[in-house]
């Protein structure tokens, strides 16, 4: 029943003279954790078909195929400081084996069916039934009125994948639109909804957002605990002196505060700038204030490290900033650097960016990470890491 | 059919007379003449760079209001298919948009200035509309004959409360119809940082149109060819045709 939409919307794809597209993708890395060395890494594959039969319908789909080498069982208690999890881990007194537990994690090939979906357009309203992809929020490194996806910081622009449901978008006019999106699920109570209204004022951008959603907060040893949250967001976009600026904020509540540490209301934004200066070099800074995070390092527990890994909560802790310089700097050569930092834990990372366009539809890129901070920290606890990735589009 | 009527009238009028127009006036005539009310177009854009490396992409381009909206989307290297940008107020608010993310970006005013995906061209100088009126005082340095056409060698100064794009530009206009041959951009060194030349020019649907601009970087020794593939000035744009929603469409 998953990709019900794949057996009614495949025949229409194919009836309409589709066009095809995608890229290959392989990516292998090292990383570098205490006196351990892992070497990992995928090639994947995604072709996209799109169709339009005619000036109101588009449909598109996308097919993944993703096959892991190296590393590719995990032991997630390797990126949780050890005090964290010890008390889950006891040593067993009476084996006389060396104490090594584990929180095995395997990553298996996957074939998937990304995106599948069918848009609809009429004069003022776009009606997109199907898996879809969503990516809310003004936001570059941490999106809080996002309730579906979360980012990787070392690679926040990576495309998220689709979400199951239904979304209307409604033209108020020229600057304002109306979007409505369900994500449905057994009962209408555990149905995602969000609702936003999105007004262009001279030249700021701002929308207002609601949404409420059931979250499968990870409790570890007994399942899932569904955890039914309400939104109440806003963003802005616009230029102040200059510089490029945005806000994205949201305020939470729930009735069920048993996985967010008793907190019934907490509230999680963004401020970020930019600027481009006359040679092409581009800078974006970004702090993110969260408080479903931790603020003391000492007050962390097992339950926090799971939320934050799962998505539960976008952050480990509560205060964070986010760096990105790019530069143009040689023929089809970007030199880029990411750098980011816990304030609440003094950890954080830096990682150069080398990206060279080598062909025509070929892109190579060279990533490192290098971490910072003590050994129980969120980022110290990694060295460093290196990342080669190949791509090419057809 | 009226603008076409006035810039014949306007030239006519012009050359049976005798006299040299002012250089306020060639701008006028050329802000009529290169601002056709809306346009639609496909066409190419070959990156050189200066170790001789080429990129070519392919793209669709709508305009209205003289060229103070306009939309361009890419269709080709594969990378970037679907990347869109949507300007409005001659280029003074830009959204990008990028298929692989479904992300619409509002970019800010300093991003005018970024090279537009990586071409001598910045997103400034794809706006339309009045700036070579508005932004710059203009005087006539001299008339000469460039290619075997008499032109008037314009001198246009920035007027720097006005924000101008450059500092300074020099402007070959052809006596004929007021079209410009060539443009030289200075910076504020009074350094000719890039140069366009317009070639092939057609008259399409009585607007004489360049089928090939190259703009030249004279500091990188890189150079941009745009070449017109198709283009109509009969499309009228539908209600609501410059918004976010159709940007992502």
């Amino acid at each position: 029943m998953k990709y019900w939409g794949l057996f009614i919307l495949l025949p229409c794809l194919l009836l309409a003279q589709p066009e095809f597209f995608g890229y290959f993708e392989s990516e292998a890395s090292t990383m570098q954790i205490g006196t351990s060395n892992y070497n990992y890494g995928f090639n994947k594959f995604r072709l996209d078909v799109e169709a339009r039969p005619n000036d109101h319908i588009l449909i598109g789909a996308n097919i993944t195929a993703q096959q892991y080498w190296g590393q590719t069982t995990w032991n997630m208690l390797d990126f949780i400081p050890e005090e964290i999890w010890t008390p889950f881990f006891p040593p067993d007194p009476l084996s006389s084996q060396a104490y090594s537990p584990a929180f095995p994690i395997t990553i298996p090939d996957t074939l998937f069916l990304d995106n599948v979906y069918m848009k609809i357009s009429l004069s003022s309203l776009d009606v997109t039934v199907g898996r879809q992809q969503i990516s809310k929020g003004v936001g570059y490194a941490w999106n809080p009125t996002d309730i579906f996806n979360s980012k990787s910081l070392l690679d926040p622009s990576y495309e998220q994948t689709g979400v199951e449901g239904l979304r209307f978008d409604y033209t108020l006019a020229y600057t304002a639109s109306v979007s409505v999106f369900i994500q449905p699920e057994q009962e209408w109570e555990q149905s995602a909804k969000q609702g936003w209204l999105k007004v262009n004022l001279g030249s700021f951008d701002i929308e207002l957002t609601k949404a409420s959603h059931n979250w499968g907060y990870p409790t570890f040893l007994t399942g899932p605990y569904l955890q039914n949250r309400s939104l109440l967001g806003a963003s802005v976009v616009g230029e102040v002196l200059g510089f490029g600026t945005w806000f994205e904020g949201s305020s939470f509540q729930t009735d069920s505060p048993l996985a967010t540490g008793g907190d019934e209301e907490w509230k999680e934004f963004i401020v970020g700038v930019d600027y481009t200066f006359e040679n092409s070099l581009y800078i974006l800074g970004e702090y993110l204030h969260n408080d479903l995070g931790v603020a003391d390092k000492s007050e962390l527990t097992l339950w926090d490290y799971l939320g934050a890994l799962d998505g539960a909560s976008h952050s480990l802790m509560q205060d964070y900033a986010f760096f990105y310089a790019m530069h143009p700097t040689f023929d089809f050569v970007t030199l880029s650097a990411i750098a980011f930092t816990n304030f609440n834990d003094n950890s954080g990372a830096f990682s150069p960016i080398v990206d060279w366009n080598i062909l025509q539809d070929a892109n190579l890129s060279v990533q490192g990470s290098f971490f910072w901070g003590e050994d129980d920290t969120e980022f110290g606890l990694q060295d460093w890491g290196l990342t080669l990735t190949a791509t090419s589009s057809f | 059919m009226k603008v076409k009527l006035f810039i014949m009238v306007i030239a006519s009028i012009s050359l049976l007379s005798g006299q040299t127009p002012t250089a306020e006036q060639i701008v006028d005539r050329v802000t009529t003449i290169m601002s056709p009310e809306s346009s639609y177009s496909k066409g190419s854009q070959t990156i050189i760079t200066s170790s001789g490396k080429e990129r070519v992409f392919q793209f669709e381009s709508w305009a209205a209001e003289k060229g103070k909206s306009s939309l361009t989307r890419y269709s080709k290297p594969a990378a970037i298919r679907g990347q869109a940008f949507l300007m409005l107020n001659n280029a003074d608010d830009i959204w990008s948009y990028f298929p692989r993310t479904k992300r619409v970006r509002k970019l800010a005013s300093h991003a005018k200035k970024q090279k537009m995906q990586g071409s001598d061209f910045t997103y400034e100088d794809m706006g339309g509309g009045d700036v070579f009126q508005k932004k710059f005082v203009s005087s006539i340095l001299l008339e000469e004959t460039r290619n075997e056409e008499l032109v008037w060698k314009i001198e246009m100064i920035g007027i720097p409360d006005q924000e101008p794009p450059y500092p300074k530009i020099i402007m070959w206009v052809r006596q004929s119809d007021y079209y410009p041959l060539a443009l030289d951009y200075y910076n504020d060194k009074d350094f000719n940082t890039k140069s366009l030349v317009m070639s092939d020019i057609q008259i399409i649907e009585d607007y004489p149109t360049a089928m090939t601009m190259v703009m030249t970087d004279n500091k990188e020794r890189s150079s941009t060819t745009m070449r017109t593939l198709e283009i109509t000035y009969a499309w009228q744009p539908p209600k609501g045709f410059f918004s976010e929603r159709n940007l992502k469409k």
